[in-house]
């Protein structure tokens, strides 16, 4: 990790290393979270990284500081171009308290969701139709037409090709470091 | 679903190289700046007239975020001390921000500089009383942020109009732009200014005569401040929370906060605060009718000038303690207070005139002639030559 204590101390390698550093961070949280379009979300995040430059002696938590600058940048955004619907501007404006730990949780929700991605149409559907609208196992069997016990086995396989899948792009991303 | 999913690669992306040099040529320049311009700004003011500080301007090696942020440090030193100063100053940098080249840095740093010039211009204003002009220019300094990563500027410019607001009486206001500033601070870990905003609530919370919410609003935040290490604020927090203690009649609880915020203010060093904190704690005391503990504590303020060799300090606060000696009856301690005030300021061969008004004092306290009116007619007599230091004494 840069150090983020002072910016008088930095030479020019680490004001490049800090910027490659949390930019896909940035990124990732603005099309994520806020639904920012993807050119408009690398401005946004270049954005922050130069407000930043007008006092980092005085930020004391680098990460906090770039993660509020580009939520608060995301909504600004949104209210600028006021596209969004009534109920989603409501979802954006909400303070989101898992936001604070998005940092550990980020990778993982990545990694989590592609892994859904490479499931089959049937098995991303189970698991939506459980996890993502909350259907109960006998809900589940009436809504695919089999029964109760085999919806649970087949609920156990998609979770566990989803577990495997999970773990592999895991070890990928650390033979990538 | 596919339409809500990033895919991973996506959070490992390639920033453009043109934007990583932007920002690391920008980042290498703004702190080359700052290094160089310190001693420049500071000798540029030394060598120049107070009256020709306008024309600092137009030189070439003040116009630069450097200088601006000197500037900015020289506004925020002199506000309490020499809020006309401060003015001026903030005029100067409002002068370069504005007219430094729209090319000369990007939008978003040149939006900065200006906001925050303006800010402090603001400010300034605010402190001498100006406060629709300060409106104005709190105005100016939002209309330059017009980009969506500076939500943490905006706040720091709301946070100033919040407070100006409760100057006007406008408290709704005041306090729907706290509790928002307050809360974009939190979200960037900015717990120093987030203490401020809650201060500033509840000093709103103080002039509207909710003294139990100002202390139940304060309360919390003494372990934001403990946990983020801010001993000043958090010396700030005890110093209010004994204030509205004091107005809810909790003395003892009152007691505390304020040897709370002077043991604060001594671990900074702060050593005058310290002894200014004791002093507004002792008047608060006897505003409320608390003569006993009000004595003390002015008796404790200047006990501490005379460590300091503050003998001028000293003298004028112990001139409260004789109007309050008084009050309560204790005529021959303040009798004996008066003659020892006076002895210490003819030791530092302290004003002429002002001497022959307190040697006019005790000889009526030794006297037993003296009365409250008598020490506030001395001591409003010693205030007015500051401004007129040939103003003659007369008697009462």
């Amino acid at each position: 990790m840069v150090d983020t204590g002072s910016a008088s101390d930095f030479d020019e390698r680490q004001f490049e290393a800090l910027y490659h550093e949390h930019f896909g961070f940035l990124v990732a949280v603005a099309i994520q979270k806020f639904r920012v379009p993807e050119s408009d979300a690398e401005t946004l995040a270049h954005e922050v990284f130069l407000s930043y430059l007008k006092d980092p002696a005085h930020v004391r938590d680098l990460n906090r500081w770039l993660l509020g600058a580009i939520c608060h940048a995301s909504r600004y955004y949104w209210r600028v171009n006021n596209r969004l619907s009534r109920e989603a501007a409501v979802e954006i404006e909400r303070i989101d308290p898992s936001t604070i730990n998005i940092l550990e949780s980020l990778p993982n929700q990545i990694a989590a969701r592609e892994a859904l991605e490479c499931l089959s149409p049937r098995y991303q559907e189970i698991l939506r139709l459980r996890f993502f609208e909350g259907l109960s196992v006998p809900e589940l069997a009436a809504r695919l037409g089999v029964k109760k016990k085999y919806a649970a086995k087949l609920l156990t396989k998609c979770l566990r090709r989803a577990e495997t899948l999970y773990e592999r792009k895991g070890r990928r991303r650390l033979r990538r470091r | 679903m596919s339409d809500k999913v990033v895919s991973f690669e996506r959070a490992q992306r390639r920033p453009d190289p043109a934007r990583v040099q932007e920002f690391a040529e920008t980042a290498r320049r703004l702190q080359r700046e700052r290094q160089e311009s310190a001693d420049v700004v500071t000798r540029a003011l030394r060598e120049t007239p107070r009256e020709e500080w306008p024309r600092l301007a137009t030189r070439p090696e003040l116009r630069n975020s450097g200088a601006l942020n000197r500037l900015e440090t020289e506004v925020s030193a002199r506000l309490e001390k020499e809020p006309q100063e401060a003015l001026l100053l903030s005029d100067l940098a409002a002068s370069i921000a504005e007219t430094l080249p729209p090319d000369s840095y990007p939008a978003v740093v040149l939006a900065q500089l200006r906001a925050l010039a303006w800010k402090d211009r603001a400010q300034a204003l605010a402190y001498i009383g100006r406060y629709p002009e300060a409106l104005e220019a709190l105005d100016r300094a939002e209309s330059r942020l017009s980009f969506g990563s500076l939500t943490h500027d905006r706040a720091i410019v709301r946070y100033v109009r919040a407070l100006t607001l409760q100057k006007v009486n406008r408290f709704e206001d005041s306090r729907e732009l706290l509790a928002e500033c307050s809360q974009v601070f939190r979200d960037h870990g900015d717990d120093r200014r987030y203490l401020y905003c809650g201060i500033g609530e509840a000093l709103l919370l103080d002039r509207t005569e909710r003294y139990r919410d100002a202390y139940n609003t304060l309360i919390p935040l003494l372990d934001v401040a403990r946990t983020s290490g801010d001993v000043e604020s958090e010396a700030r927090i005890q110093s209010n929370l004994a204030h509205a203690a004091v107005y809810l009649g909790e003395l003892n609880a009152a007691n505390v906060h304020l040897s709370e915020a002077i043991a604060r203010f001594v671990d900074l060093g702060k050593r005058l605060e310290a002894i200014r904190t004791e002093l507004a704690g002792g008047r608060l005391l006897l505003a409320r009718g608390q003569l006993r503990l009000g004595i003390q504590r002015l008796y404790e303020a200047r006990r501490s000038f005379l460590m300091h060799g503050m003998v001028e300090e000293a003298g004028l606060s112990g001139l409260e303690i004789v109007e309050a000696l008084l009050q309560s009856g204790a005529r021959d301690d303040a009798a004996r207070l008066a003659e020892e005030i006076l002895g210490e300021l003819r030791h530092i061969a302290f004003n002429d005139r002002a001497l022959s008004a307190l040697a006019y004092l005790s000889d009526a306290a030794q006297a037993s002639q003296a009365s409250v009116e008598t020490v506030r007619h001395v001591r409003g007599y010693i205030d007015s030559l500051r401004d007129d230091p040939t103003c003659e004494f007369v008697a009462l």
